[in-house]
């Protein structure tokens, strides 16, 4: 089993597809719900507190944005974690943890250079490019498993 | 005072307990079951879980190992066209409903988006095959050159 | 309740949502986020024109839109980004000039940290809740009746007496206790003219002392500075339409306010350091030997460049100065240099932060310092400073305008 991190995140076709071969796509929403469910911390919505955007050092500059620090300290672990990456380009993106474009070029900047196997493609627009996106996922995540056997 | 943006949490001992999780099951277009079925099917497993049903699916709330037996059990009814989706707060946490908040998920726009094509990925892997796609390339400058002088000399410029 | 409409970007990831919500609430004010569809956000972003690269940021200007629109109808918007965030910068200022453009809805904006706490924002809170429960008061542009304001701030406590839309008579003294400088103060401007206290029609208050001072005198207005300060600028520079930039830098504090047709909508207060201040202009002029009236004009006739300062700082800076003189340097181009350097210091630490608009309205008992205005417009690329005249009574000023029309005291005679 591979851990996969993925690109949007919280994406739902990147997880699914990832988890169907049997192994683990690194989501945002774990991380979010090890922070939502600390009964420990009264900050709601999310429970970042100001210690967050500090951890968020270890990604980021200080001269960085705090939304942007205290965004990396989420999304910074998975990264971290991960033993493959798949990078989707020009897909929707939605609008919390993932609605600041200098978050997603720092992290997928760190995900290039993490020394994994990572496949970057493009988001499809019509039924074709879908199959090729399919295909390419299917096939990545494969050639992870004869990897992982050798 | 009414609190909007940070409301009070008041949830069971289930939502706070870390090894509690949730799951969105979400059916793609042209699925050959339906909402409910799927609903009833989760009763059937007859696991300890919360199930919700909801405008594109349904949602369960539970042990990790429960969540993810009865979503291996749930797939085999159609596989190609359920998808599955974590999700970070428990069902009807006020911090994320979109009843207490006014304002709608920010990850729900997203999925809306995702859902769009969602049918060409079930199309996919239900039946898979070879595609290729051409890149598409900016136009060369000879041609360009050539349609420009075609225009100019068309409409007299 | 009023109903303020959040449109930001990055308060959740910077852990300040609850500290906005807290604030907002202190004042009687319900935070809203105004409810859209995905549609709609394409719509309204590609209506408004400005490519951003964020999602976040064109929820925003779909919220701002929705807002124009009347899809949504808060009483007051609160348009919030991180600092030091370029692009959200350029859209909160656009989203703001959009909105207070299409709509008579008050606007607050603000650039915020993971450090920013409900405290800093219950000023912004307050102003914004007051314009919306007080639109009638701010509206106000002519002075009339006989109305005395009075502004108890941290150092000193002002008075100005205004009758028939002119000021008749000023009062100017050191805080110590809040009631008994109050008192002095007003005393000097009733001095001026042949006023007494039960002359007046109404008084209205301002200051960190406002409220002490609104009881004792039962004040027929207590409002806090930031509308006042804004309002008595416009008043007297004669901008009340359209847009300025109020600047005070204080003996302890600055405040730079920006207006928008009399209104204020975004305000930045520093305080932690003294080569930022009045304070290193009142040392230098110490050391020179002169008084504080004098430094101005002196500073006029010199030339910065020629003194070497190495240092903002009130410490090792005004040691520059002194070595400057010891090495027979002019006196004129040490309090230039003065001059020079606070201006250059209240930019790096205050302006930059803020949009500045012109004209900029300079304000205070330093406006009066000839040399720290001229200092200003040049470090700003030569912008227009106005000083207006009572610049340095502006609060006082703000509130014997503001509580004109409200106080009926000779009525009950």
């Amino acid at each position: 089993m591979v851990k996969v991190a993925i690109y949007p995140p919280n994406s739902l076709i990147l997880a699914d597809l990832i988890e169907r071969k049997g192994h683990t796509p690194l989501v945002l929403q774990k991380q979010i719900r090890q922070k939502i469910k600390d009964p420990e911390i009264d900050s709601p919505p999310m429970n970042i507190t100001e210690e967050d955007p500090i951890k968020g050092l270890k990604y980021a500059a200080i001269e960085v944005p705090s939304g942007v620090r205290g965004r990396m300290s989420i999304i910074g672990p998975l990264i971290d974690d991960a033993e493959a990456a798949i990078i989707v380009d020009g897909a929707p993106f939605g609008f919390g943890c993932i609605g600041c474009a200098r978050t997603n070029e720092l992290s997928i900047f760190l995900l290039r250079n993490r020394d994994i196997p990572v496949l970057e493609l493009n988001y499809p627009t019509n039924q074709d490019e879908t199959y090729v996106m399919v295909n390419e996922i299917n096939e990545f995540i494969d050639s992870l498993e004869e990897t992982g056997e050798e | 005072m009414s609190e909007n943006l940070c409301p009070k949490v008041n949830m069971g001992n289930e939502d706070w307990d870390p090894d509690v999780i949730t799951r969105m099951i979400i059916l793609g277009p042209g699925a050959r079951v339906s909402e409910s079925e799927i609903v009833g099917e989760f009763h059937m497993l007859g696991l300890p879980l919360t199930i919700k049903n909801t405008c594109y699916g349904s949602m369960i709330s539970g042990k990790k190992d429960d969540v993810l037996k009865a979503i291996e059990e749930i797939r085999k009814l159609d596989p190609p066209h359920i998808f599955t989706k974590e999700r970070g707060f428990a069902p009807g946490d006020p911090r994320r409903c979109r009843g207490h908040r006014f304002g709608p998920r920010e990850g729900f726009h997203q999925m809306e988006k995702e859902y769009t094509i969602l049918g060409y990925v079930a199309e996919a892997l239900e039946n898979p095959k070879e595609v290729t796609v051409e890149e598409k390339k900016p136009v060369k400058v000879d041609d360009f050159k050539e349609i420009m002088n075609d225009y100019i000399e068309k409409n007299n410029l | 309740m009023v109903k303020i409409a959040l449109v930001s970007c990055g308060t959740e990831y910077s852990g300040i949502q609850k500290e906005i919500e807290k604030a907002a609430n202190k004042f009687g004010a319900e935070i809203i986020l105004p409810e859209i569809d995905l549609d709609y956000i394409d719509e309204a972003y590609e209506k408004f024109g400005f490519s951003a690269q964020s999602s976040s940021l064109k929820l925003m200007i779909a919220r701002a839109m929705a807002i124009v629109e009347g899809k949504s109808k808060p009483d007051a918007v609160f348009i919030a980004t991180c600092f030091r965030c370029a692009e959200a910068a350029l859209v909160r200022n656009e989203v703001r000039r959009f909105i207070q453009n299409n709509t008579r809805i008050p606007v607050v904006t603000y650039s915020f940290t993971e450090r920013t706490k409900a405290d800093e924002l219950f000023i912004r809170m307050e102003a914004l809740a007051t314009t919306v429960t007080r639109r009638s008061i701010l509206a106000r542009e002519k002075q009339e009746g006989l109305t005395l304001g009075l502004d108890s701030g941290s150092t000193t406590t002002k008075a100005v007496l205004m009758e028939n839309n002119q000021v008749i008579g000023t009062g100017w003294t050191s805080t110590k206790d809040i009631i008994e400088s109050a008192q002095t103060a007003a005393a000097e401007a009733f001095s001026q003219t042949d006023y007494g206290w039960d002359d007046v029609d109404g008084i209205g208050t301002t200051g960190y002392g406002r409220f002490t001072m609104g009881q004792e005198f039962k004040a027929e207005l207590i409002q806090e500075e930031l509308s006042v300060n804004a309002k008595g600028a416009v008043y007297l520079a004669d901008c009340q339409k359209g847009e300025a930039t109020v600047l005070d830098i204080g003996g302890m504090d600055n405040k730079v306010i920006t207006v928008n047709n009399g209104i204020p909508d975004n305000f930045t207060m520093g305080g932690i350091c003294a080569g930022a201040s009045g304070r290193f202009l009142d040392m230098t002029s110490r050391r020179l030997d002169v008084d504080i009236t004098e430094l101005g004009p002196l500073a006029v006739q010199g030339d910065w460049r020629k003194a070497m300062l190495n240092s903002y700082c009130i410490v090792f800076g005004i040691q520059d100065l002194v070595t400057t003189l010891a090495a027979g340097g002019s006196k004129a181009d040490v309090a230039a240099a003065a001059c020079h350097s606070v201006s250059e210091q209240v930019y790096e630490q205050q302006l930059q932060e803020i949009d500045i608009r012109e004209p900029l309205i300079q304000v205070g008992g330093t406006s009066l310092i000839s040399g720290l205005v001229e200092a200003v417009s040049e470090t700003l690329g030569g912008i227009e400073v106005i000083v207006p005249e009572y610049s340095q009574h502006i609060g006082a000023v703000g509130a014997a305008l503001l509580v004109s029309g409200m106080g009926y005291r000779q009525d009950d005679k």
